[in-house]
């Protein structure tokens, strides 16, 4: 069991901590454009992604093989071999190593699995002298601290702080000058170097059919850790093999670029078997072969090979890209993610190799936004694998707090959740004013500050379907309407655009009423037991209706009733058949019009009288792939001239739930959005997210009320002639 | 000395892998990896070279690895010694002198122009130490062992890695752990230097 933590008040230390707060900002804001750059010399980036990503699949698909064929070549090239189960096991094989060749100081580089098991306290009780020699390592265990990110270990830190740190260590004042620093760094781990009996690295790769391991570094300290000392040890996790010496390459033209945006690091180092070490023995220099200890450590990675829906993260080379645009991990730094591996990918490994507990604690983090899959050498789906744990946990553990429980039960039944929503209309009553809810009770004060809450509309949109409908073309083109909670409940206005939108096409617009939520709250959560009773019902209710189309305005909803409900079903006798039925009819509505307005001759550039920007919703852009339809449709409103802002496709910080639970993250990233949008002169800020909409609106009504937020549905809406 | 290869033009290169054309690309990666390049028409002259950059680094002690079987090196290390440097070759005196000596003299096999990287063959103790413990080194390439990416060098490297220690260096030794901020030479050096001998187009194919 993990220990329980208070994670919200981690999460308001680190934003408040203004080191901190200014790396990670700076950092955010370079890294995608330098991160670039060092790829303007490829042709492909795709390519090189694929390239890796098939590599890496055979081999998780091949692990036995392949781990087999590189113990054989180890052991041909005289090095031991030793597969470790856990760490435990490799802590007794490691001081009885200790013990036999009388090793009394350790330098270490570059192991994550070190950290992972914990290593480094088991020689420090044995007696053992053992130093991490990458200077941002070497602060923080000096500092004891643990790192907050894998390629950068010590972002959070400035130069006052190390230098701290330095003359804590060395007894003697240490000035803030880098320069300075770095050399007594050099001094003091030079002697370190010179002085130690055993090396012990990890390794980038580890290369099945010549035993060699790679380590690529910047300082340099893997090749003194190999060369130096009389003894090295590899510790390697069975996901850093790789079949061929050609396959490196696959692994060294997206690491350095997309670890530290540098074409190759400083140094490539490549160790096969036993090297000679010239050293002094009893006063005589002589030669030898280095002893080389090979600790192929197992730790949870063999069940994630043989787990169909997780050995993708087999494919991860641990550049830790996915943080360096992690719009959470670049707000609160890697250490509210707990244990050794932060960020994303981070949550999945904790999850796969430490335990599932640590997992749930902070595995919301992840908002699903997919940022990190547009950079990912190895193309892990993140966000889909934190959703398959999450389900997994769920599925064992229910869903952890009370409210979310009844949050299920309500969602489940679409009756009680609508009234339940009716209800609320009139209960906020005293609290809203002019559509917004300005001052909720005191409880709720953290989640309005900087922003204010919709307020639920008076009448939904389904009391106001009968009306509309009145006025369907007689078509042969029948198109379904999926509102979505938001669109029904607290934008109707929004579904009578769309609405008029479609009918200005020449379709017949349904709405059948037995429509619920779409299921993504209670999916987001892992609970896909209820998800799956709530896809019947839509999925029932859309059947019987017979549309050709069913449109969303609403991505989330798109995402989810396209993607998810066919993964629910998979293999279901029954239902696959009927989910993919369903799926393969729905359309998101901006993709849907700007395909028809094309078809009908509609499309043109329009020079409107509102300057309009967009912003890209995270489902739309990452999870359904569609951007330019939004802005072809905008060029050609009569009311609207385009403008891009920076970082259009950004999370806007509401991310369903997440916006509400950590409303201090969601702020910052709110803000961040707005002064964007502010940055582009713009009177309005188009979407096409009712999500979006809320949090944009909210956000502007306390920072920039004289901006208006707009469904790309309203906006078209406007032109036609009612 | 114990090489990955005792003869990688013969043994790994091959002409359609290998050649000079790579040059504009290898230069410019390497100095923007902070890579100081010089390049001279032949052996003599990249002995002279090393001395200046001896000299200017003010290096009295040099240690240098493979001088038994590499001319250039050898050359150099006379050079050196008339000048009234203290050199060192033997494998021994290296490794007692490297972490006092004030440069490192090596070999290195072929230059990579996607990255600037150059491919290093340091199965031997002493060819490792010279490059990571003295504040200077110096490696001296032939200006036609290029190669154009690092698909590609791992194509040639593939053909004789059978066992040993090989890779590459990409400018000098460095880190950002301090607020990101470059420094170099924190572990290994703070200046490499690769001293490119030849003319554009000359062969280096048996």
């Amino acid at each position: 069991m993990a220990e329980q933590r208070n994670l919200k008040k981690e999460i308001d230390t680190k934003l408040h901590d203004e080191v901190l707060q200014d790396a990670l900002s700076r950092f955010a804001d370079q890294y995608p454009e330098a991160r670039l750059r060092s790829y303007a010399n490829v042709d492909s980036i795709e390519g090189l992604r694929d390239d890796l990503r098939d590599m890496k699949q055979w081999t998780v698909h091949h692990i036995e093989q392949v781990a087999d064929e590189f113990e054989a070549s180890i052991k041909a090239r005289g090095g031991h071999f030793f597969r470790a189960k856990d760490g435990d096991e490799v802590k007794k094989y490691l001081l009885q190593i200790c013990k036999e060749q009388n090793v009394k100081r350790i330098v270490k580089s570059k192991s994550m699995a070190s950290e992972e098991i914990h290593l480094n306290e088991v020689f420090e009780n044995a007696g053992l002298h053992v130093r991490e020699t990458d200077l941002g390592e070497w602060m923080l265990a000096v500092a004891d601290q643990k790192p907050s990110h894998m390629v950068m270990p010590a972002i959070h830190l400035n130069r006052k702080q190390c230098a701290g740190f330095f003359s804590h260590e060395l007894k003697e004042e240490v000035p803030p000058d880098i320069p300075y620093m770095i050399q007594t760094a050099r001094r003091v781990l030079r002697e370190e170097f010179l002085s130690a009996d055993m090396g012990i690295t990890g390794a980038n790769f580890g290369i099945a059919e010549n035993g060699a391991i790679g380590l690529v570094t910047n300082e340099g300290n893997a090749r003194l850790v190999t060369t130096l000392p009389r003894i090295h040890v590899v510790l390697i996790g069975y996901e850093k093999l790789i079949p061929k010496v050609e396959d490196a390459a696959k692994i060294l033209r997206l690491l350095p670029r997309n670890g530290t945006c540098q074409r190759m690091t400083s140094y490539m180092t490549m160790v096969d078997g036993p090297t000679p070490v010239i050293h002094k023995v009893d006063g005589k220099w002589v030669e030898e072969e280095r002893q080389q200890y090979v600790i192929l450590l197992d730790n949870g990675r063999l069940d994630a090979a043989h787990d169909e829906k997780m050995n993708s993260v087999y494919q991860c080379v641990r550049c830790a890209s996915c943080l360096n645009v992690c719009p959470i991990w670049t707000l609160v730094g890697g250490h509210v993610y707990g244990h050794i591996y932060s960020g994303g990918i981070g949550a999945i490994l904790t999850g796969l190799l430490h335990n599932m507990d640590a997992f749930s604690q902070f595995s919301d983090l992840c908002i699903g936004c997919r940022r990190c899959t547009t950079v990912c050498p190895g193309k892990v789906p993140i966000p889909d694998l934190i959703d398959e744990l999450r389900s997994r946990y769920v599925k064992e553990h229910g869903l952890a707090l009370p409210e979310r429980a009844a949050f299920q039960k309500i969602l489940a039944n679409r009756k009680i959740f609508h009234t339940l929503l009716r209800l609320g209309s009139v209960a906020q009553k005293p609290v809203a004013s002019k559509g917004f809810i300005r001052h909720l009770p005191l409880f709720f004060a953290g989640m309005t500050k900087g922003r204010s809450l919709p307020a639920i509309a008076d009448v939904p949109f389904r009391d106001r379907y009968a009306e509309l409908a009145k006025k369907n073309p007689r078509s042969s083109l029948k198109v379904a309407f999926f509102s979505g909670c938001n669109l029904d409940f607290v934008f109707p206005g929004t579904s009578v655009s769309v609405v008029k939108v479609l009918q200005d096409l020449g379709a017949e617009v349904l709405f059948p009423m037995e429509q619920s939520c779409c299921g993504k709250p209670v999916l987001g959560m892992g609970d896909r037991d209820t998800g799956r009773k709530i896809a019947k019902k839509n999925i029932e209710a859309f059947e019987s209706c017979g549309a050709d189309v069913i449109i969303s305005a609403c991505p989330t909803c798109a995402e989810t009733l396209s993607h998810t409900y066919r993964e629910l079903f998979r293999g279901d006798p029954v239902w696959e058949k009927r989910a993919e039925a369903f799926a393969s009819k729905v359309r998101e509505f901006t993709s849907f019009v700007a395909e028809k307005y094309e078809q009908q001759g509609r499309l043109q550039n329009v020079n409107g009288s509102h300057k309009t920007t967009y912003h890209d919703s995270c489902h739309m852009k990452r999870g359904l792939g569609i951007f330019e339809q939004p802005r072809a449709l905008l060029a050609t409103a009569k009311s609207t001239s385009f403008v891009e802002m920076k970082n259009p496709d950004k999370c806007c910080g509401m991310a369903g739930a997440f916006g509400i639970k950590y409303s201090e993250i969601s702020l910052p990233m709110l803000t961040e959005k707005i002064q964007n949008i502010k940055a582009t002169g713009a009177d309005t800020v188009a979407v096409a997210c009712p999500a979006c909409m809320m949090q944009l609106r909210g956000g502007l009504d306390q920072q920039a009320p004289e901006i208006r937020v707009r469904h790309i549905a309203d906006i078209l809406a406007e032109d036609i002639e009612s | 000395m114990r090489k990955v290869c005792a003869d990688w033009k013969t043994e790994a290169f091959s002409p359609a892998l290998v050649n000079g054309s790579y040059w504009p690309d290898f230069e410019e990666n390497a100095k923007a990896a902070s890579a100081e390049i010089f390049c001279v028409p032949d052996e003599t002259a990249a002995a002279q070279k090393v001395l200046e950059i001896a000299d200017e680094v003010k290096a009295d002690m040099v240690v240098a690895a493979g001088t038994e079987t590499d001319r250039g090196i050898s050359l150099a290390c006379d050079t050196l010694a008339q000048a009234g440097k203290q050199v060192f070759r033997d494998k021994f005196e290296v490794a007692e002198h490297a972490p006092q000596a004030g440069l490192g003299l090596s070999r290195a096999e072929f230059g990579v122009g996607e990255t600037g990287s150059v491919c290093v063959d340091t199965y031997s103790y002493e060819a490792r130490v010279v490059g990571m413990l003295p504040p200077a080194h110096i490696v001296l390439l032939d200006r036609n062992a290029l190669v154009e990416n690092v698909t590609t060098a791992f194509q040639v490297m593939s053909r004789v890695f059978q066992k040993g220690y090989l890779g590459f260096i990409t400018g000098p030794s460095r880190t950002a752990d301090i607020e990101r901020v470059l420094s170099l030479g924190v572990h290994g050096p703070s200046r490499f230097f690769i001293v490119v001998i030849g003319a554009e187009g000359g062969s280096i194919h048996g």
